[in-house]
């Protein structure tokens, strides 16, 4: 076991974990944080995505300790736990929800593109969300719902 | 007159839930004392099984190892026909068969405890080939023939009408096996709830199903069973069968405490039924303006393992296998068949996704042939209102296909494209 530090959604926990547990793990398990979805455990569906540093990982495919002393959002903290963000706002104004295991994964991941790129093209969205795999949509409306999503942030002037 | 909801942008009910990641699907729920349950799947397709748990029971912490010996009702569950069984008794029919299914105070034991268990397969030859599969000497999966269903479409009288045909196109195409792949592997808890019932929670496309076939196999009344339907990720289909239910009431029914399991993406793979491949055999013969004058078509869907759904697929596959077009001299069989592969069942569109592989490339090759283009050919035969489709019936109702057609043309000017049936 390994005792470490990793602030998840602005608040910091003292964790003493297992050396070969998985980021996905602990934030489900030991952090009841179940926004976090796990579809394949290999890094190829994008539904456990969080947010590490600013950059969007794969949480099956991390190991805790590597988040050491690193901030991480989750679906549950992607507005300070407040009201809903503009992202989740335009997926529900879009329709791009339909089973909704993806979602949380991809609006993380339009948060990390909107972030750098607040007015992406729809082959900029396309890219940003090309880890993260969709069964239900057919991926139009996601992409709607990105492009809609930034018009949201602009007019917050966020 | 105004609607609620029609041309209306409504936002879903579950949307909130979902966008935020408070919606709940069956493995975000923990309750208190909760045990964990991993399955044994076979690893052959065709054997005759001698199961030993001794080891994996005596291992600390395993609670219980479920076989077939256990399932105090009916050991069998299945939606048309109950061919599948709870756990495997003495023959496993493929990659994939569960076994058995162990009950441990952690994840960790459970799956050390599934490596413990001893199986003895004692092999069968197996049978892979859907065509072979049919022939009397083939080896059964079953006990009686592989064949689980034909049927069988005539209209008009096939041999003259193919006599009057000037160009005869024969083509035989292949589908392939395909999963689902939803997002959210099975996953479910079980418990006994306030009212002594046995509650299963689970992702399902049938809740009311599922509550009669863990009733069934746990030998008590329905009203004794409880399904609760979370969150579903995605189906497609690939939820209307059995999968952890009925193990998950009996471990709750023995033990009497919560108990979890949650497939990986690998075990979903091998627990879910899959699209059936079908092998389809045509014969298209139209006149020189491309009047289709007849149509022949063999449909062999490999059902796998287990029947699901066969029945309607391939009854599906063979009222459909016209495509939408008028024709008056018409022979459809098809056909189900038992395999070793793993089982087949219901995905999106039932039998009437694969079979417009063959009748739609049997027009363009006819097209060619005929030095037409692939638009006008389709425009001579589709369905109007009035058409007779092949199965009696009239079509009565709007039938718009050839406005979608015409309005495919304007837009893509197909037609003009094309000289002698050669796309220029």
């Amino acid at each position: 076991m390994k005792d470490i530090k990793i602030n998840v959604n602005g608040k910091t926990h003292k964790l003493n974990i297992k050396e070969d547990e998985r980021l996905v793990d602990t934030l489900r398990n030991r952090l009841g944080l179940t926004g976090v979805k796990e579809g394949c455990s290999e890094g190829e569906c994008g539904a456990c995505t969080v947010i590490m540093d600013g950059e969007t990982v794969t949480s099956c495919t991390v190991l805790t300790f590597q988040a050491k002393g690193k901030e991480i959002i989750t679906i549950e903290g992607i507005n300070g736990g407040n009201k809903i963000h503009p992202i989740q706002q335009a997926f529900l104004d879009e329709g791009a929800v339909q089973c909704g295991f993806c979602t949380p994964g991809m609006i993380l991941s339009a948060k990390v593109l909107l972030d750098k790129n607040p007015e992406p093209t729809r082959e900029e969205a396309r890219k940003a969300i090309s880890g993260n795999l969709c069964r239900c949509t057919g991926y139009n409306k996601i992409v709607d719902a990105i492009i809609k999503a930034s018009k949201y942030l602009k007019r917050e002037g966020n | 007159m105004s609607y609620d909801v029609v041309g209306k942008n409504i936002i879903r009910v579950d949307g909130l839930s979902k966008v935020t990641g408070k919606a709940t699907y069956p493995q975000d729920i923990s309750m208190d004392n909760m045990l964990y349950g991993k399955t044994l799947r076979s690893i052959k397709p065709h054997a005759y099984i001698k199961v030993d748990i001794s080891k994996a029971l005596n291992l600390e912490g395993v609670k219980a190892v479920l076989t077939a010996k256990d399932v105090p009702g009916k050991n069998h569950h299945g939606v048309l026909f109950k061919d599948h069984e709870v756990f495997c008794e003495k023959k496993v029919r493929r990659i994939g068969d569960p076994i058995a299914f162990v009950v441990a105070e952690t994840e960790e034991i459970a799956e050390n405890a599934v490596d413990k268990i001893k199986v003895e397969y004692n092999e069968i030859e197996p049978i892979f080939d859907p065509i072979k599969a049919m022939d009397k000497d083939s080896p059964k999966v079953h006990d009686s023939s592989n064949i689980v269903y034909h049927y069988k479409l005539r209209q008009g009288n096939i041999d003259k009408g193919f006599k009057n045909c000037d160009k005869i196109v024969e083509n035989e195409y292949k589908t392939s096996r395909t999963d689902h792949a939803f997002l959210q592997p099975e996953a479910g808890i079980s418990y006994i709830d306030k009212e002594g019932r046995y509650a299963v929670c689970v992702a399902t496309q049938y809740p009311h199903y599922d509550r009669l076939e863990i009733a069934e196999a746990l030998g008590v009344k329905e009203e004794k069973v409880r399904v609760i339907n979370a969150a579903v990720g995605g189906a497609f289909g690939g939820r209307e069968d059995i999968t952890l239910q009925i193990h998950l009431a009996l471990a709750a029914m023995k033990l009497k405490r919560p108990i979890k399991a949650v497939y990986s993406r690998k075990e979903s793979f091998n627990a879910h039924c899959k699209r059936h491949p079908l092998i389809m055999k045509y014969k298209t013969g139209a006149d020189k303006q491309g009047n289709l004058i007849a149509l022949k078509a063999e449909i062999i869907g490999d059902t796998g393992a287990y029947a699901s759904w066969a029945i309607n697929v391939l009854r599906k596959a063979g009222v459909h296998a016209t495509g939408p077009y008028e024709i008056p001299n018409v022979e459809v069989d098809s056909i189900a068949v038992y395999t070793n592969n793993p089982f087949s069942g219901a995905m999106r569109g039932f039998g009437a996704t694969q079979i417009p592989i063959a009748h739609e490339q049997q027009m363009d090759m006819l097209a060619e042939s005929l030095g037409l283009d692939p638009l006008t050919i389709r425009m001579k035969n589709i369905f109007t209102k009035g058409s007779k489709t092949s199965t009696g019936q009239i079509l009565k109702e709007s039938v718009p296909l050839d406005k979608c057609l015409a309005e495919i043309d304007k837009k893509m000017n197909f037609t003009q494209s094309y000289k002698g049936g050669v796309k220029e």
